[in-house]
Parts: C-alpha cells; structure tokens; sequence
C-alpha cells in the first residue's frame, strides 16, 4: 500500500542537475525526455510497468476468456453440475457445499467458489471492475485536487481557510470508516443530486466514494506548490500582462504541477484500487453478484480450511496489482525528480 | 538497575504467589458457584453470538429467531410453552396466569387469573391491565403479529382509531382480583399458542407506545435486559423478581449475545473459548473438523421450517399464476442444498416435516414441479414463462447478507436468468431485511428470499403467511402478498376449530395442496440446526433443544 510513512512534503519544483551521460550530452534534453531516459534504466520499475499492463491486458480480454475458454459467465452458478477429472466424475460443489480446487484447464482453471462459479473468470472479469474503478476513482480525486488545490493555493485567505478545514476535517477520519460510512448510507437509496439519479448498486457510487475521501490526500500538497509557485517571476509576469487569475492558475501554474500530479495518480490508483477491494470485502463497495477482488475475497473467508484457493487467488491477484502500480509509481517519481519525496500518507 | 536487580528474587516470589492464589482462590465472575452432584451448576457469565441484530428488542416488535431465542426468557405471557425437548416441548403451560384459562363452550371467552405477587424485573408489581396494554402496544405499533390479536373483540376498531390509549372491548381486566376476561370474535383454534408468543409477554402498562429497543421494558421472565447496543451487543441478566413456578429460573447470571458477522470467527471462537455459543450453524468449512474433533460438544437437529422465495402476486409479473408456475419448474432445490452445506432437506411443501398436515408425498414424489431432490425441468420452466404475460422487464430479487441467504439470491438470480426472467439482485442488512421487505412502500418488490420456523406447534402458524387477511401495510409477513379466496376460506375455517381436530388438519392440508397447484410461493427445503458450545460449557447435562424457541439458554450452564 503506502510507501514509507514519511510526512508528506510536495516535490521540488525544478529537476535536479543532471550528470552527463554516456554518448549524448544531457544539455538540449527537456525535463521529460530526461525523466524517460531515466525510467528507461530503471528496469524494476519497467517490469512491473508491463506486469501491470498485463494485468489490465488480461482484464480487457475477459469475455474471451469466459466465452471461447471456459464456456461460463461470471454470474453464473454451477452448483449441481460435474466435470470430468483425471478420469473421474467430480461435483463442481460437493454437497457438503465444498467448491472445486484448480483444474488448471480451461473450465474452472482456478477452481469454483462456492457457488459454483470459475473463480478465473470472476477474477478477470473482477480486474474488470476493480481497475476500472480505481482509475476513475484516481481520476476524480486528480481532477478535483488539481481544482480545489488551485483555488486554495492561488486566493489563499479564507477561501484558503475554509478549504484547508475542510481538508483537515476529511484528512482526520481513516479512509476506510469514512468510506464504509458513505458506501453503506449509499447503498439502499442510491444518491440523487438534483436531476442527477444514480442507483445504490451502481459501480458509480464506490468511485465516487472513494475519489472523494482521497482529495485531502492529493489537494494538500498540490496547494503547498501553488502557494510557492504564484511568487514567482512567471507568475508575475502573467499577471502584468493582464491573465486574469483563471489563466494564471490553469495556463502558468498547472503546467508546472505536471509532474507532481503524475506520481500522485500512479500512486492513487494503487491506494484506490486497494481501498475497493476493502470497501467491497466489507459489504460496502461493489455488490453481488458483480465480481470484485474484495468480495471474491469475502466469500472466499469462510472457505479458508476446505477451499483455499477461493481466498488466495484474488488476495494475489490483488498484492500484484498495487505492488506493480507502486513500484511503477516510484520510478516516475524517482525518473522525473530524484529529490521528490512524493508519499501518500495513511 | 541496580535496585531491580536485587530485588527481584523478591519480585518474582511475589508474583508467584499471586499466580498460585489467583489459582486456588476464590470465584470468578465467570466461574460461577460450584453445583451440587447431579444438578446444574449456577452462576457465572457466558458469551454468545448472533449474525445479525434481532430485528427488534421489543416483545411486541420482534418477529425473528434471533429476538425470539433471547427474549423467550425475558418476557412471559399468560401462558408459554413448557422448557423441554421434542413433543414435550409444544405443551403449553401457564406463565403468569395461575393456571390455563376457563373456555367457554362456544370457544369465544377466555378467562385467566393472573398469578399473585408477580413483580416485574424493574420490581414493578405486575397487574390484570398490563394484559391489554401488552395487547395494545401490539397492534398500535402495526406488529407482525397483530394478525394474531385481531380476533380479540373491538381489537379492529382500537387498529382504525386513532387513540392509543382507547380500550379493546373484548378484554376485560381487573386489577384487585387479577382476573383477565378475553373475548373473541370468533373461535380460534391458535388463540392460546397466540398468548404463548412472544408478542403476548406481559410488560408494565406505562411501557410507551414505541419501539424500545434500545431500551427494552422489563420483563416477567428469569432474566432481564441490562444493556442493548444495536449492532453490538445486548446483556441479560437474571431477574432477581422471577417468581413463576414450572418456568427454569436459568444457571448463569449473565448472558452476553454479541454481533459477529463471520461465522467462520464465531467457530472459531467457541472452539478457543472466546465464545459459549453461537446461534447460526458453524460453517460448511469447519463442519467436517467441529464434527470430528468437537463431537463432543455439537449437535444437529431438525427444525420446523420451510425456506421458500415468495413472489409479490400484487405486481407484475408474478400477478400471473404461469410466471410463477415458471420459477417453480425451474428451481434448482439440490443446488440449493449445497449452499446449505448438508443442512437443508430439499422439499416442495410450503408446511414442513414435524407439523401437522404436512404431506410427505407432497413434499417429495408427488411434487407437481417435479422430485425436489433431481435438477429442475427447465424445458418446462421456460415454456411457462413463454406462455406467461412477463414482457421482459427488469425483476429485482431480494436477499439479505446473513451468511448463507446472500449466497442464495445470487444463485436465485441466476436460475431466474437461465429460466428467462432479467434479474437485479438487491442484498439488504440482515437487521432490516424483513421490515424492508414487509413495507407496502418499498419499490419493485418482485420476489425474494423468506424463511420460516414454527411459532407454535400448530399448521395455522405456516398458514398465515399466505393468508390474504394477514396482509398489512408494515411489518408484513405476507410477503408475497398471497390471497386465494380458497385458500383464505380452508385456513379460516380450520382456525375456528378450538382444538386441533383431524377435520382442522385436513383443511389445512387441502390448503397447502392448493399453495402448491396454485405456485402461490416457491419452497425448496426445510432446515437443520445445530448447537454448538464451548469447552467449559456443560454440554451432556445443560443444552435445551426447544422445538419453538431453538436453544434454551436458561438451559446452559457451565462445568
């Protein structure tokens, strides 16, 4: 999850010199063409990079897999049915309710849970839904960081005051019981915002939820740098010229914000996608039937003594996508500014 | 340093002997008072475990098994059931009431004398009046179990007042004599299993007219609310003004029921010693370990119940008889029973094994949806629905997150699907599934997950469920919204019987019948329970199977 938990101060904001390297002199090379060549060494971080990408290459092919691999569907249950193993006839869930182990062939590769449903289908289908809502759920946490951490850091005064507070306020409850909180009082009614309705068991309502309690995360710092970066020259400058403050703070500042922003967001997708896998292992994210780590993982507690497999398989599938996501994430933010000190702290 | 060091030979002599004391010394809270040989061991404090927080901690209000089991011993009415096993089990006795009631000839009055001396647990002394206060609370606050109390003279006309204080013309009460006088509009076979539920356990007349459960009133029965946190954790204690004579006055002294959602934790925890009880069945998981290793300590029992999917008949689609014809067919009960772990006899009869009217050909080979315990016919299923009016919309099926009924929406879900309905699975919290459920205002009420053990030893109590009068606004427990003007007629008729006499059970067997050919409610299968203690209970001599209540508590005690 977090990296180590240091308080969280913004990096800094020019990049550090760079020494020359070998057959091309490093004068000439802009801040991101540097930072690439140095993501390009760090061949940890590149691996993990592609391990991610094959995750999400796997999720993306999992109607694939259920229809022309495993003939099934995520949602549907095979409680009753048999297959043939090793020669024999063997219940899909035994009637003492006992799910199949993995087969490590294309129907129930991974096994069943204990509804008879291919766990490998559930699993990527699962990606799915967990990837999808962490990216999103990163997204509007960016966005709405990026906007409220402007505002704050540009007007400063009380509307800095007042957004700070709300900040603090936010920042003070642990991410999950603030998420669990709003998932449950969510979940029976759905939210209607105006002529906007959107129903209780939407995958909307955990990226909602989750994009929001992450804002003080990203906004605090993102403000800290608006704060230091409206003194300066530029800036001064823009506004001689007559930008008004939209343009100062969307045109001159944002630009410079680029590579904060960047190693955030890596770094919040991981957060994001671990914080629905909890959310949804609680009962209070993504509901059943829809697959998703955490309450493939939930079902999969109850089985841990006769049916391991049912637990474990998304529980890795789940350490290997934030591992890849934060090592990844390190290597931007060590590619892009070596002295960054960039942490989501919990 | 130097000071530690010298004197820790002395330190560590003293806490020696503090362990050896702690040893041998005196009682612990928890350990209670040394019995004599042969008889239960009193005293002491136990801890037990609930999934889900009982609907209500208020007699009038709760309607589930997990209210039912604590509170039996809470609360006590005129009458109740004696604390034995099997058939013994279902005798009724009297309670508060010095002994069980003069009947008239035309089976309209019952006459009580309430016992001198009872004190409630607050030391309230109990009186004649607080009968028709108990009565009142029942049907003011719109109960689950006011069907039960509407026979009662003028107890329609109190329901369509509006003054909660106004009297109930069919019960009369005197407090100087103790006499309580109740008249019925019409015979009542169930009427006095209908004063030994719990909805009829006497409570002081000041008790308000709202729910109480974060306070629940005092009671007449061995022990006594001290502490209800919803969600949490609620305490009884014994009752030091129990006086009720062939009613056990319970062992232990202290009776903790906490919230544990995992039931793989609760297992565990009964097995370390953390928990005394736990009130749901251990895990499919543990089963095969508890039963090896813990035999000693474990046992399994039949219950008097139907699990079944009701379908709301007030809406489409399930107002068409061939929609519901349809769900029937397509079932799949043995898969069911795998959700069970072993612990649910797939079934078709909506009245269970053990109640009377029940139809063991009914149930299994002459099931008109074909033998409950082979795969569904589901050719069949989907040409019901062909011919049925269903136009494809979206139909939601409820469920709550009690392990295992999630697990048994989705698979319902899916068996509607591969039938050929569309299905939206909604999962609620355990604590409110049935009000939600039972809500004339909830939306897109279509069909959902019910379950139902015996109140009382008589066919009426499953019949009520699907007896058009029982429908009501809240609280309703007609799920289904069932109301066959046949079916109504053979359950009224049977219930005006005052004993329960071969003509009643046959009616109510010729109701069931037609529950089935009518595909008014989608049974699968009847439950297995079990009772599982911890090491230092004395499970040989201590633990009660009660047919109604489930696990006597004031049965346990420790070793």
């Amino acid at each position: 999850m977090a990296t180590d938990p240091a308080s969280v101060t913004p990096a800094e904001v020019a990049p550090a010199p760079v020494p020359p390297t070998e057959g091309r002199p490093a004068a000439g090379l802009g801040p991101w063409r540097l930072g690439l060549r140095r993501l390009r060494r760090n061949r940890v971080a590149i691996a993990f990079g592609l391990l991610f990408l094959l995750l999400v290459g796997a999720a993306l092919a999992a109607p694939l897999w259920a229809k022309h691999v495993a003939h099934t569907t995520p949602f549907e249950n095979h409680l009753s049915d048999t297959i043939e193993r090793d020669g024999e006839t063997v219940n899909v869930v035994s009637f003492d309710g006992v799910p199949i182990g993995p087969t490590w062939r294309g129907e129930f590769f991974l096994g069943a849970d204990p509804n008879g449903r291919d766990i490998m289908v559930r699993l990527l289908y699962g990606a799915r839904n967990s990837l999808m809502i962490g990216v999103a759920a990163a997204l509007v946490t960016t966005i709405l960081s990026i906007v409220l951490g402007l505002i704050a850091g540009y007007f400063r005064g009380w509307v800095d005051a007042v957004l700070s507070r709300v900040f603090d306020v936010m920042w003070s409850f642990p991410v999950i019981i603030l998420g669990v909180a709003l998932g449950v009082s969510l979940q029976l009614g759905g939210l209607k915002v105006g002529p906007l309705e959107v129903s209780g068991d939407s995958l909307l309502i955990p990226i909602l939820i989750i994009g929001l309690v992450y804002v003080p995360y990203m906004a605090r710092p993102l403000r800290g740098q608006v704060l230091s970066l409206r003194e300066k020259e530029f800036v001064e400058a823009a506004r001689a010229q007559g930008a008004g403050p939209l343009r100062v703070m969307f045109v001159e500042i944002l630009p410079n914000l680029a590579s904060t922003i960047l190693v955030f967001a890596t770094l919040l997708v991981a957060n994001a996608v671990l914080l629905e896998a909890a959310l949804s292992f609680l009962g209070a994210g993504v509901r059943p039937p829809e697959p998703s780590w955490g309450n493939m993982i939930r079902e999969g507690v109850e089985r841990v003594a006769t049916a391991p497999h049912v637990a474990i398989v998304p529980g890795a599938m789940l350490t290997l996508t934030v591992l890849a996501l934060n090592v990844f994430g390190d290597g931007i933010r060590d590619a892009l500014d070596p002295r960054a000190k960039v942490r989501m702290e919990h | 340093m130097t000071d530690l060091v010298r004197r820790f030979p002395v330190l560590l002599a003293a806490l020696l002997l503090a362990v050896a004391l702690g040893a041998c010394g005196g009682d612990d809270d928890e350990g209670g008072q040394e019995g004599v040989s042969g008889e239960a061991k009193q005293g002491g404090s136990i801890t037990i475990a609930q999934t889900s927080q009982p609907d209500f901690l208020d007699p009038a209000l709760s309607y589930t098994v997990n209210g039912w089991e604590p509170m039996w011993l809470v609360y006590a009415g005129l009458v109740g059931y004696k604390h034995a096993e099997g058939e013994e089990g279902t005798q009724l006795i009297p309670y508060a009431a010095e002994d069980m009631p003069e009947i008239s000839e035309d089976g309209l009055t019952y006459r009580f004398k309430l016992r001198d001396g009872l004190r409630y647990s607050d030391g309230t002394p109990a009186k004649a009046s607080d009968f028709e206060h108990t009565i009142k609370r029942v049907l003011n606050l719109e109960s689950g179990g006011s069907a039960f109390y509407l026979g009662i003279e003028g107890a329609q006309e109190y329901v369509e007042g509006d003054d909660p204080e106004a009297d109930i013309k069919g019960i009369e009460t005197n407090d100087e004599t103790g006499e309580i006088t109740i008249r019925l509009k019409e015979r009542d076979g169930q009427f006095l299993h209908a004063l030994a539920m719990n909805f009829a356990g006497l409570v002081p007349s000041d008790t308000p007219f709202r729910n109480m459960t974060e306070d629940p009133p005092p009671g007449l029965g061995p022990y006594y609310f001290t502490e209800s946190v919803p969600n949490r954790q609620f305490v009884m204690e014994k009752n030091p003004h129990f006086n009720i004579p062939g009613v056990p006055a319970g062992n232990v002294d202290r009776i903790t029921t906490k919230i544990v959602k995992s039931l793989s934790r609760q297992a565990q925890d009964v097995i370390n010693g953390q928990l005394d009880y736990m009130q749901d069945p251990p895990p499919a998981d543990l089963k095969p370990e508890i039963r090896q290793r813990y035999g000693d300590r474990y046992e399994e029992h039949v219950t008097v119940s139907t699990y079944y999917f009701w379908m709301n008949h007030d809406i489409p689609p399930f107002d068409d008889p061939k929609a519901r014809e349809a769900v029937n067919l397509g079932i799949d009960k043995p898969a069911l029973a795998r959700i069970f772990a072993g612990e649910l006899q797939p079934g078709c009869s909506f009245l269970p094994p053990g109640m009377p009217g029940y139809d063991e050909a009914l149930d299994v080979e002459e099931c008109p949806f074909g033998n409950p315990n082979e795969p569904p016919n589901l050719e069949a299923a989907r040409k019901a629905l062909a011919e049925s009016d269903y136009n494809g919309e979206t139909i939601t099926v409820w469920t709550n997150n009690d392990e295992p009924s999630d697990r048994v929406g989705q698979a319902y879900a899916d068996m509607l699907e591969k039938i050929g309905f569309k299905t939206e699975l909604k999962i609620l919290d355990g604590g409110v599934y049935f009000q939600t459920i039972g809500s004339e205002k909830t939306e897109n009420l279509h069909t959902g997950f019910a379950n139902w053990f015996q109140d009382f030893p008589h066919p009426g109590n499953f019949m009520f469920l699907v007896n058009g009068k029982s429908i009501q606004p809240t609280n309703n427990q007609n799920f289904g919204n069932v109301n066959d003007p046949e079916i109504n007629r053979l359950i009224d008729e049977a219930n005006r019987e005052p004993e329960l006499t071969d003509e009643a059970v046959e009616k109510y067997a010729q109701a069931n019948r037609l529950l089935a050919e009518g595909f008014h409610v989608a049974p699968y299968g009847h439950r297995k329970l079990a009772t599982f203690l911890s090491e230092r209970m004395d499970f040989e001599n201590c633990s009660l199977f009660h047919p109604v209540y489930q696990n006597d508590y004031s049965s346990f005690c420790l070793k």
